[in-house]
């Protein structure tokens, strides 16, 4: 309640606009790799870009703050919509995919990511990613009830 | 500039096609998909770098680290192109909007930083055997870039409480920020 009628008009935008930057962090970083595994700056040891995954943490975390905030402000909006479900699945399989990247590619001495089982898990993190963000913008035109009472 | 920002409205406003196809079923909402995705692209690519000057990752070298930029870039081509249709879908509520003002000086300067960074940084940053650690200038531009940056990010998720509204059945249109409880408390 105090999130959607605070008497400071910006707490609602403020916790979106951290949920916007922490979505680009978290998904950033993962295209990043999944770009490079997939062939951009092969030069690169892969490993060496382990020292950028606290980026993505840094943008998980944020997100699942804020996110909770805004779950706390708009319960039933969230709730009552199976969009909201699909999207915190595909972010379960994201970030399980993210901690089975790590294991596989990057802290792997002898990373190979031209095999194609790292791709494919590439990919599925790409995928993944996508789907979650478009489900987290059509949860904003999917909704049926705003309130509890409507 | 009201000058300015009618003649632009007017001359969106004729893109009726545009604005009949952005409120198809799922247009927006996919439309807003792109925008995001193209916003990830773009800190994934940009930020990147970014970080690197500021010393992250700093066993790659700086040139490897640039090949990233173009991923950034196709990011910022996805968010032009879905935002060019929002607001030629609905001129009004992005041309009167002091947060839209604000996302394009962010942008716009962010765009400048970057041809600083070319212009004086770029070739000494990425000669082969350069130095590990940017220049305390690069550093500089660096810190600019992921400000401006998070600048347009804020300043766009903003724009939905700026946008001309109307304030419920009684009072004229306002800014939706007005229509939030406790605004009146705050003095405007």
């Amino acid at each position: 309640m105090w999130i959607r009628e605070s008497t400071s008009v910006f707490a609602y935008p403020t916790i979106l606009s951290a949920h916007a930057i922490g979505m680009g962090l978290a998904a950033g970083f993962n295209f990043a790799l999944v770009a490079h595994v997939l062939g951009l700056g092969r030069s690169i040891p892969t490993s060496e870009l382990r020292r950028f995954l606290p980026v993505m943490w840094w943008g998980f975390w944020l997100n699942a703050v804020s996110g909770a905030a805004l779950l706390i402000a708009y319960p039933t909006k969230a709730l009552t919509n199976p969009v909201f479900y699909v999207k915190m699945s595909l972010i379960a399989f994201a970030i399980r995919l993210v901690v089975v990247m790590d294991r596989r590619i990057l802290r792997s001495s002898w990373p190979d990511t031209a095999r194609p089982s790292v791709k494919v898990l590439a990919i599925a993190s790409l995928v993944s990613w996508t789907g979650a963000i478009t489900a987290g913008r059509f949860l904003a035109y999917t909704y049926t009830r705003l309130f509890a009472s409507w | 500039m009201i000058d300015f920002q009618i003649w632009l409205v007017a001359l969106c406003a004729r893109a009726t096609a545009v604005r009949t196809l952005m409120h198809a079923p799922w247009v927006w909402g996919g439309a807003e998909t792109i925008h995001f995705i193209g916003l990830s692209l773009l800190f994934g690519g940009i930020f990147l770098f970014d970080l690197r000057l500021l010393g992250v990752g700093n066993r790659i070298p700086i040139a490897e680290v640039h090949r990233f930029i173009p991923l950034g870039l196709l990011g910022f081509g996805l968010a032009l192109a879905s935002g060019v249709l929002f607001v030629m879908a609905e001129p009004d509520q992005y041309v009167y909007n002091p947060a839209f003002h604000f996302k394009i000086l962010f942008m716009v300067l962010a765009g400048l930083n970057a041809g600083v960074f070319y212009l004086t940084s770029y070739r000494r940053a990425v000669a082969a055997g350069a130095a590990i650690d940017a220049t305390r200038l690069s550093k500089l531009i660096a810190v600019a870039s992921l400000s401006l940056w998070l600048g347009v990010v804020v300043s766009g998720r903003l724009l939905t409480f700026y946008r001309p509204w109307p304030c419920g059945a009684d009072n004229p249109p306002g800014v939706l920020a007005w229509c939030l409880p406790g605004y009146d408390e705050q003095g405007r």
